[in-house]
């Protein structure tokens, strides 16, 4: 019952956090200077003041703030987001399309940053100050203060290009159509329709993006879960359970790492919030369709309703990555519950 | 234990229910209904871009739309030049509009009416046979659309159709340049029918009324060489070959446009063979595959054109505005460096007309460049110590090249002979725009795209035109060349065309608000097993004409 109004009361402040974030976006995206006319008639179409009406008066942009403020409110209430400038298709409809891309390759990315963050993290606090442990901080460093769009071509120069040992760009390779949507989630959907080469492909176009974008949150996780589990380490009732002889693995994985873990679950959740936000660079030099080119592409055009529409998404991935990492707390760790 | 279960379990519905949030039943009627046709083809394993007849190319982002009636950006024109067709074509890139839909043609005598008969046995990809009314409701459309493209048709006054065969266009005006127009992707003539019945219409009210442009963002409806079978905004088109064409097709059976932005990833997909022509490319990426013994190299001139413009309006341009000053930037330039910057291949041109476009002059001599000369311009002028001026730029780039690099080699170019220019950067959206419209700049730097492929569009460029107009020059400031403008608009006969477009070229050599310091270079490469592969301002690339060896 306590866990229910938790996430009835936690339900509640989503909406009204999103009212929120429409409104100050829209704000924001009206003060700054730009004209979505401009960005999108040509030269010479702006000369016609006939086009130039036209193009105002089907995006509303003739109307006053305030009517186009609550005409927008009001179609988001029934889930409406209204209509791209830039693409002339239901912005909801748009994200849509592109979320699939991202959530997959971001879901890749947060899975692979996660297992080899919580492992090197580990193994570096027990080597507490060996080579190893010199070693994986020094790694760790490195996947945080690298720029992925460097990394990003450095990775596809070498793998794909030079050694011809990944697949290049894309989601997939020339010889596989898409496969019929789905989940949008390429893998997933190649896997129902039963074929196996092709979900095989598109796993192994994942997997250069995914380490690019997981070395930086893989960085993160690492030395997270490597001071944390220091900590815990020194704690009375690790003393205490060592003293009893507890092997050092028993140790580890049973009493100091589920303690440890909470803040690492904070950061993942984080770095999934942030790939999910979509990666604008690293989309752009792997081809991949996801929301950083559509929120890049909106953003050059003024596409006020697409920008909007981004900003809803990434703020709602925040909170429910946010609402879902709270419960977890409580899973991992009965205090939290109790709180 | 348990309590580790639900953790996963947790984890995992997190994941899943983020992953569910791209559910596609409620994805949007066009881009589900692409994909799943997509998703419908037949699994085209062993046609890679290595074997087969399929072609696969990569051009860059950044277009909104597929539909003929509002296409107007850079490469959607390739892919409606490959699935429809229009009543004249451009099949080189310096050569004249010549008939493709069209058997005979005739001008009035007074050039104000247009008559012309379709080819017989023409039919649309769905079978209907292509007629007249098809031709009227596609041009109609597209004014009537009120969208970038619409003023292409703004000298047409209206369509006769008294058969099946014959189109007569009254014009408002003699438009010497309206087979070039007709060449434009959107006058490319529409299966009326099947638009019809998507919600298409050529009405006076089809700004509001005419919704069949999400269908025509997915699926084509023309007569062209291919059809649209599949488009994944932002990721691949695919083009197939129409089985009901009329005409003589070429042996490559599939093309796969992929969007790929980045001119490295071209670069190297292309090298490893995944792609048969990269668009994109640049010096830095041409030069890595220079002696690629498999690629063959193109660098070659666009009609994109960057100038630099000196408001002829004192209280605005200041001392730019000064006929003595304009021709001392102009012996102050340095052609050649801004070539070097803008890339192999680039071009200046003699004057307001591009090299490539009938009657051009050609290019301004190399050697133009004299540097005391434009000090003793100054001088006369009275400026002998120069002055200090905003040299205003904004953020765009001309086919890759910023404005912001040009405007860094006037500043240094002008630097020589004592005009500091202070460079002032300007949002496109955010007021430069809209400045630039209203003739507000004094100095700056920027771009010109043709809009359609004819020198007339450079006409814009004289007293009393559109950019003229954005230099504070009206027609009354130079009436001899306001009324070349007119003669040249009315000189349909081809060789009349050609003496005032020179004319016009030689008047404007050394005089006006407009100084054209280079048209960009495309930068194209692609696999030696094709044929048929050129740059072409028309289309970008036309499809249409490459063949596999």
């Amino acid at each position: 019952m306590e866990r229910l109004k938790f996430i009835g009361k936690r339900l509640i402040y989503l909406v009204v956090m999103l009212l929120g974030v429409a409104t100050l976006v829209f704000i924001l995206t009206k003060m700054i200077p730009g004209d979505p006319t401009v960005a999108n008639l040509s030269q010479r179409a702006l000369n016609d003041p006939e086009i130039v009406a036209a193009f105002r008066a089907k995006y509303g942009l003739d109307k006053p703030i305030i009517v186009q403020y609550f005409m927008y409110i009001g179609n988001l209430l029934h889930l409406d987001l209204g209509t791209s400038i830039r693409t002339n298709n239901a912005v909801l409809a748009e994200l849509m399309r592109c979320y699939p891309a991202t959530i997959e390759l971001a879901v890749f990315a947060i899975i692979i940053a996660a297992v080899f963050g919580i492992l090197f993290g580990v193994i570096s606090a027990v080597k507490r100050n060996s080579i190893i442990d010199q070693v994986v901080r020094a790694l760790s460093v490195t996947g945080v203060s690298l720029p992925s769009f460097w990394f990003a071509l450095l990775v596809l120069y070498f793998f794909y290009y030079k050694l011809k040992i990944m697949p290049g760009p894309g989601r997939l390779a020339n010889a596989f159509s898409a496969p019929a949507n789905v989940t949008g989630l390429y893998v997933i959907d190649s896997l129902l329709e039963g074929n196996i080469p092709k979900m095989l492909d598109a796993l192994k176009h994942l997997i250069l993006p995914g380490t690019v974008l997981a070395a930086f949150t893989m960085g993160l996780i690492t030395r997270t879960t490597r001071s944390n589990l220091l900590d815990v380490m020194s704690t009375d009732y690790i003393r205490t359970a060592r003293a009893k002889g507890l092997s050092r693995v028993s140790l580890i994985l049973h009493h100091a790492l589920g303690n440890a873990l909470i803040p690492v679950l904070t950061v993942i959740g984080l770095g999934l919030g942030n790939l999910l936000g979509g990666m604008v660079l690293v989309e752009t030099i792997f081809n991949w369709p996801g929301v950083g080119q559509f929120a890049y592409e909106s953003v050059m055009s003024n596409d006020f309703p697409s920008i909007i529409g981004v900003a809803l998404l990434i703020a709602l991935n925040y909170m429910v990555i946010n609402t879902v990492v709270d419960i977890l707390y409580g899973v991992i760790d009965p205090r939290v519950r109790c709180q | 234990m348990k309590r580790k279960m639900m953790a996963l379990a947790l984890g995992l519905t997190m994941v899943l229910g983020i992953a569910a949030c791209g559910g596609g039943s409620s994805a949007p009627a066009s881009s589900s209904a692409a994909e799943t046709k997509a998703a419908a083809e037949t699994e085209a394993a062993g046609e890679s871009a290595e074997g087969g007849n399929t072609v696969v190319v990569a051009m860059g982002s950044g277009f909104s739309t597929l539909d003929p009636g509002y296409v107007y950006e850079k490469y959607p024109p390739m892919i409606v030049n490959a699935c429809y067709e229009t009543l004249f074509k451009f099949y080189s890139n310096d050569g004249a509009a010549e008939p493709n839909l069209v058997d005979t043609y005739e001008f009035s005598e007074d050039g104000l009416t247009l008559t012309m008969t379709l080819k017989d046995g023409i039919v649309f990809a769905s079978g209907n046979p292509m007629t007249s009314a098809d031709v009227a409701f596609s041009i109609n459309r597209c004014k009537n659309l009120q969208g970038n493209p619409s003023f292409i048709a703004s000298t047409i006054e209206s369509i006769e159709t008294p058969d099946d065969k014959t189109v007569i266009f009254h014009m408002n005006q003699v438009d010497s340049a309206i087979l070039s127009k007709l060449t434009y992707s959107s006058m490319s003539v529409l299966d009326s029918e099947v638009v019809k019945a998507q919600g298409g219409t050529d009405a006076e009210d089809a700004a509001t009324a005419d919704t069949a442009q999400d269908y025509l963002n997915t699926t084509s409806a023309g007569s062209g060489m291919y059809v649209m079978t599949s488009y994944i905004p932002d990721q691949e088109i695919v083009l197939e070959k129409n089985a009901n064409y009329w005409g003589q097709a070429t042996n490559v059976d599939k093309f796969i446009v992929k969007i790929q932005p980045d001119s490295n990833t071209q670069m190297m997909t292309l090298s490893q063979g995944d792609i048969d022509v990269a668009m994109n490319m640049t010096d830095d990426t041409m030069a890595e595959l220079a002696g690629n013994e498999n690629i063959t190299l193109v660098n070659a001139p666009t009609k994109t054109v960057g100038f630099l413009m000196m408001n002829m309006d004192e209280a605005i341009g200041g001392p730019v505005s000064n006929p003595l000053v304009q021709q001392a930037i102009r012996k102050a330039m340095d052609y050649t460096g801004v070539q070097t910057i803008c890339g192999e291949g680039a071009v200046t041109p003699y004057s307001i007309i591009q090299v490539g476009f009938m009657g051009a002059k050609g290019e301004r001599a190399a050697d133009y460049q004299n540097l005391d000369e434009a000090k003793d311009l100054l001088k006369q002028a009275g400026y002998e110590n120069g002055f200090d001026v905003d040299l205003v730029v904004t953020d765009l780039d001309m086919e890759g090249i910023a404005l912001t690099d040009l405007a860094q080699k006037v500043k240094d170019d002008l630097a020589q002979i004592g005009i500091n220019c202070n460079i002032v950067s300007s949002a496109w959206a955010a007021g430069y725009g809209d400045d630039y419209r209203d003739g507000k700049l004094g100095f700056t730097v920027m771009y010109w795209g043709t809009d359609y492929n004819d020198p007339n569009v450079q006409l814009e460029f004289l007293p009393g035109g559109v950019v003229g107009l954005r230099a504070g020059w009206t027609a009354d400031m130079d009436p001899e060349l306001a009324g070349l403008f007119q003669a040249a608009m009315e000189a349909t006969d081809d060789a009349d065309r050609t003496a005032v477009l020179e004319e016009i070229q030689d008047k404007t050599y050394e005089n006006g608000p407009f100084l054209m310091i280079a048209q960009a270079p495309a930068h194209i490469g692609y696999n030696n097993r094709l044929d048929g592969v050129a740059v072409s301002d028309p289309y970008a690339l036309d499809l249409t004409l490459i063949n596999v060896k």
